[in-house]
């Protein structure tokens, strides 16, 4: 009873919140002049928040350009919100209601609720209707809506809407908790027409979002009380009835509107600087951390971070085009279902704890994925459903850089009390075998096995697989066939095989024999050491022709040792993926030799004989540590064991065992 | 009537317990570290086992964050046999303890002159009360389960706050505070198994108190004398700042190579020495405290019957 008092004593009481003062961004939509996209749909939306009921009401006009080469009779919208209206929709049955930790309420459900759709004054809701996958008959993610009339190859059609957009409690990157509410995936949003077919997946829990460019007019109505972070630039605040304000945003060239509301965000400010755009002189992007007061000490992290990855995947990408990025920090309670998401100009950030000491930087880490997603995904436009590896993995690869430009190289991901971390190499340490993953990466996301299969593949394993093939072909040649392939995809949908064939090209290489087996096929990279011996040499001994009909016997005598030493190493690689393998061969007397097995496929083992003057101590296998997709365990092997380290460690166990028999002894 | 002892006695009776019978406190730890040495030979082994030949465990040793972890997902077997090593050395060390308890409690009740003397009494004494003890041992099981749900209700009620804690204070704060109840109620069980062994080895040959009853008498007579828990209490204390003196200087200095090895063997038992001179300075004040309780019901049927 003591205890829970205490503890509820402890509990903040925020007050009342004050009303907010807002005013107008004063810089333009986009830097530089545009467009940068084709802005095939584009949207104009009226919001109202009822922050007591958590609910949107609001009406929404698309504009959308037929870029095909066929007529369309039909547009197929995505309602995510649905996801969350029962335990029967697709999302609900292959998360089982958990994602990243975080449970769906049982009671707090979200839903969208379509009251009107029209075109051209004609009212078409009663034909408005859900196309559910075979699997889960009662989804409502997806919706379709026949047209009065084809829309025409470069036509353009304009949909009305009107919908009430019911928040669920907090999951999945979307939903309320207390005041605080994440606003994704909120409105009707049209798919994507390729190849004149449409891509329009239903919300699965590994499938993220598809869109295409265009622009966002949006209107937000809340109370004055809220603070507001939205995609794009606020336009206008006008104050409305009901102690409410309308804020306008307006976004250039992207794929998706998000926004939060809260009345108890702090903001804490700074300036990117990047590549000022042709023609222009702004050479600065606004960065804005939305926080609550307790979490303060990580809001700075968070707006370090932030400035630094705009900054840096400015420089080794394409600059930012946005004049602004919003990162909002969830609060405690809220951070699992709605931290770590990424919108355009908007991200949602996490790895607020305890834990993370300065020095420990998962919440930069957090915050510079979330940022880099802004070129990955935000302007390189690849399809999540399908691809998920294209932005995730890709994106973690660009991480791992920018945190080593950021923090340095041997502790960018860990710097605390001794301790020192690479990011890449403790995602590579803590992530699952490849070869144990029945779902190669380049599965789409909604057909990987499971959640796991799906995470390791698209994040780690991408990640692994671009770093073995970046210190295959030499960093530096790597890093400007990414940035070649930035420039060449940006605002654009790019597929695993666009980027496939900028990097060949870029780097003058063939490279299908690295990306069909690692990125199509099951299996993985398994190279080791299988023997490695040293014996001392000596010349030939025992009977040989003597050319003239005779013999001649040669003995210990005749062939005594030389001194030098005759060695045997044979390297094999079980799994199915082959890449060239660095040997380094460490001797006796301090010398070292080096090998090469140029293994690109259609060998398992590779024998070396070598003639040396002392005698083999050491073989290292990938000394450079290039293999990211392989476990380094066993490549560096002593011929001599040498129980040194065993014994320090276990005098280290040894002594935490006499502390505590102190506790159940003298 | 008797002088009523206070707390100064005690920590003065510890103390001269102490120094009188440094000898004996040499000897108990050098079993300690007996047993503490078995323990590293055998976990060495088992590291040796799965590490000797590979250089990235000396990475791991000296720091490596990245390597430990490699390390640790690739011998997690033996990992697990070393939790297994652990295990079985605290459990040796559990049931040697109630020899060695009993040992010492033994010579501070009946001050034995000289080595030999001490070491019989020691023994004598160890190997008259073991029985008692593990049936003591058995006695307080209950109280520990009581103390096993108050941690775990404990624990489940601030588990959301820690997971969401910010800052130090916001972890330890309440955890300490969910903890407390269960600590406390610890602390008192331990303090009543220390009294009711002291009332055991002292009234054995004379009284042959039963174990039940001299358990409730002593948890009758540590709530009635809130001295015995401040006492324990001040012991556990010292042990804690002395290792968390202990791991604030070490903290830093990783002693790599043979030398750092060394010293840091000769550090560890030395903070090891220092922290069994506390423990073994609160059984001598807690005997001191013992002898001026009431005298226990003699059980003279018992004694009979054992002679007939």
């Amino acid at each position: 009873v003591v205890v829970v008092a205490a503890l509820a004593a402890c509990n903040r009481d925020r007050g009342a919140p004050g009303v907010k003062t807002i005013k107008p961004d004063s810089f333009l939509t986009l830097r530089g002049s545009g467009p940068k996209s084709q802005r095939i749909a584009n949207y104009k939306i009226d919001a109202r928040l009822d922050a007591v009921k958590h609910a949107i009401t609001a009406t929404e006009t698309l504009t959308w350009t037929n870029t095909g080469t066929t007529a369309v009779d039909s547009l197929p919208f995505h309602l995510y919100l649905n996801a969350f209206k029962n335990d029967q929709s697709l999302f609900m049955k292959s998360s089982k209601g958990v994602v990243r930790g975080a449970h769906a309420s049982d009671t707090a459900w979200g839903y969208i609720q379509v009251e009107s759709v029209q075109v051209g004054g004609v009212e078409l809701a009663s034909k408005f209707h859900y196309t559910p996958p075979p699997t889960a008959k009662d989804d409502q993610t997806v919706a379709e809506l026949p047209l009065p009339q084809p829309v025409l190859p470069n036509g353009v059609v304009e949909v009305n809407f009107k919908f009430t957009a019911q928040l669920p409690e907090v999951f999945a990157r979307t939903g309320y908790k207390g005041d605080f509410h994440m606003v994704g995936q909120w409105f009707p949003k049209i798919g994507v027409r390729q190849n004149d077919q449409w891509e329009c997946h239903w919300f699965h829990v590994n499938t993220e979002f598809f869109a295409d460019f265009g622009t966002y007019d949006v209107s937000l109505t809340v109370p004055t009380t809220y603070r507001v972070a939205a995609t794009g630039v606020l336009v206008t605040a006008n104050e409305a009835a009901g102690n409410t304000r309308t804020l306008t945003y307006r976004a250039e060239d992207v794929h998706d509107f998000a926004w939060m509301a809260d009345p108890y965000m702090n903001v804490l400010t700074g300036k990117a600087k990047v590549e000022a755009p042709p023609g222009g002189s702004d050479d600065t992007v606004e960065v804005r951390v939305y926080y609550r007061a307790e979490q303060k000490e990580f809001a700075q992290r968070h707006l370090d971070a932030g400035i630094g990855a705009i900054e840096r995947f400015s420089a080794d990408y394409v600059p930012y085009p946005w004049p602004i990025m919003s990162i909002i920090d969830p609060p405690m309670d809220a951070v699992d279902g709605a931290g770590g998401m990424e919108y355009p100009t908007l991200v949602t950030t996490a790895g607020d704890t305890v834990f993370a000491r300065p020095g420990v930087r998962f919440p930069e880490y957090v915050t510079i994925h979330e940022v880099g997603h802004n070129w990955f995904q935000g302007m390189l436009a690849s399809n999540e459903a399908e691809e998920a590896w294209l932005d995730e993995g890709v994106n973690d690869w660009a991480d791992s850089h920018v945190m080593a430009e950021l923090y340095g190289a041997t502790g960018s991901a860990i710097d605390w009390m001794g301790w020192q971390a690479e990011a890449m190499a403790l995602r590579r340490a803590f992530a699952d075998d490849p070869s144990a993953l029945p779902s190669p990466i380049a599965t789409a996301a909604y057909a990987f096995v499971d959640n796991r299969n799906y995470a390791l593949s698209s994040y780690d394993t991408t990640l692994r697989a671009l770093s073995t093939l970046e210190q295959t072909v030499g960093s530096l040649k790597f890093a400007a066939a990414m940035k070649a392939y930035t420039k060449a995809w940006a605002f654009r949908h790019p597929t695993g095989r666009d980027l496939f064939a900028t990097l060949g090209k870029e780097l003058g290489q063939d490279l299908t024999w690295f990306f069909g087996p690692v990125f199509h096929e099951v299996g993985g990279l398994d190279v080791q050491i299988r023997t490695a011996s040293c014996r001392p040499y000596h010349p030939p001994r025992g009977i040989f022709d003597d050319g003239s009909g005779g013999h001649k016997t040669k003995s210990e005598v005749e062939s005594p040792e030389t001194g030098s030493f005759k060695c045997d190493v044979v390297l094999q690689n079980t799994g199915t993926f082959h890449v060239p393998v660095d040997l380094e061969l460490r001797f006796a007397d301090g010398s070292v030799q080096t090998r090469t097995w140029d293994d690109k496929g259609g060998e398992s083992w590779k024998a070396f004989e070598l003639d040396s003057a002392s005698r083999l101590t050491e073989v290292w296998l990938d000394p450079k540590n290039k293999l990211a997709l392989d476990s380094p365990v066993l490549h560096h092997q002593r011929l001599e064991g040498d129980g040194a380290a065993s014994l320090r460690a276990a005098a280290w166990v040894s002594s935490a065992a006499q502390t505590l028999m102190q506790l159940v002894g003298p | 009537m008797a002088m009523r002892l206070g707390l100064a006695d005690m920590l003065s009776a510890g103390t001269r317990g102490v120094s009188r019978y440094t000898g004996t406190l040499l000897a108990v730890f050098v079993v300690q570290s007996l047993v503490a040495a078995a323990c590293m030979f055998a976990v060495a082994m088992v590291l040796a086992q799965a590490f000797a030949h590979l250089p990235l465990f000396d990475d791991a040793v000296d720091g490596d964050l990245v390597a430990l972890i490699w390390c640790v997902r690739y011998a997690q077997p033996s990992f697990v046999a070393i939790g297994g090593i652990l295990l079985g050395a605290l459990l040796l060390w559990q049931l040697a303890s109630w020899f060695i308890v009993g040992g010492l409690y033994g010579v501070f009740a009946q001050r034995p002159e000289g080595r030999a003397e001490t070491a019989r009494c020691f023994g004598a004494s160890g190997a008259a009360t073991y029985l008692a003890y593990v049936k003591l041992a058995l006695c307080s099981l209950p109280g520990y389960i009581v103390v096993l749900f108050a941690l775990g209700t404990g624990a489940s009620l601030v588990g959301t706050r820690i997971w969401h804690a910010l800052t130090m204070w916001q972890l330890i704060g309440p955890l300490l505070l969910a903890m407390l109840p269960g600590l406390l109620l610890l602390h008192v069980l331990w303090t009543i198994s220390d009294y009711a062994r002291v009332e055991l080895t002292l009234r054995h040959d004379s009284h042959d108190p039963g174990v039940v009853v001299t358990y409730l008498r002593s948890a009758a007579y540590v709530i009635r004398r809130p001295v015995t828990l401040v006492h324990g209490g001040l012991g556990w204390l010292g042990l804690l700042a002395v290792t968390a003196f202990y791991a604030y200087l070490a903290q830093g200095h990783p002693m790599y190579g043979t030398e750092g090895a060394i010293t840091l063997f000769v550090a560890r038992q030395g903070v090891s020495l220092l922290r069994m001179a506390i423990r073994v300075g609160v059984l001598g004040g807690q005997v001191e405290l013992g002898r001026s309780r009431p005298l226990p019901p003699r059980r003279v049927e018992a004694k009979v019957d054992v002679k007939a």
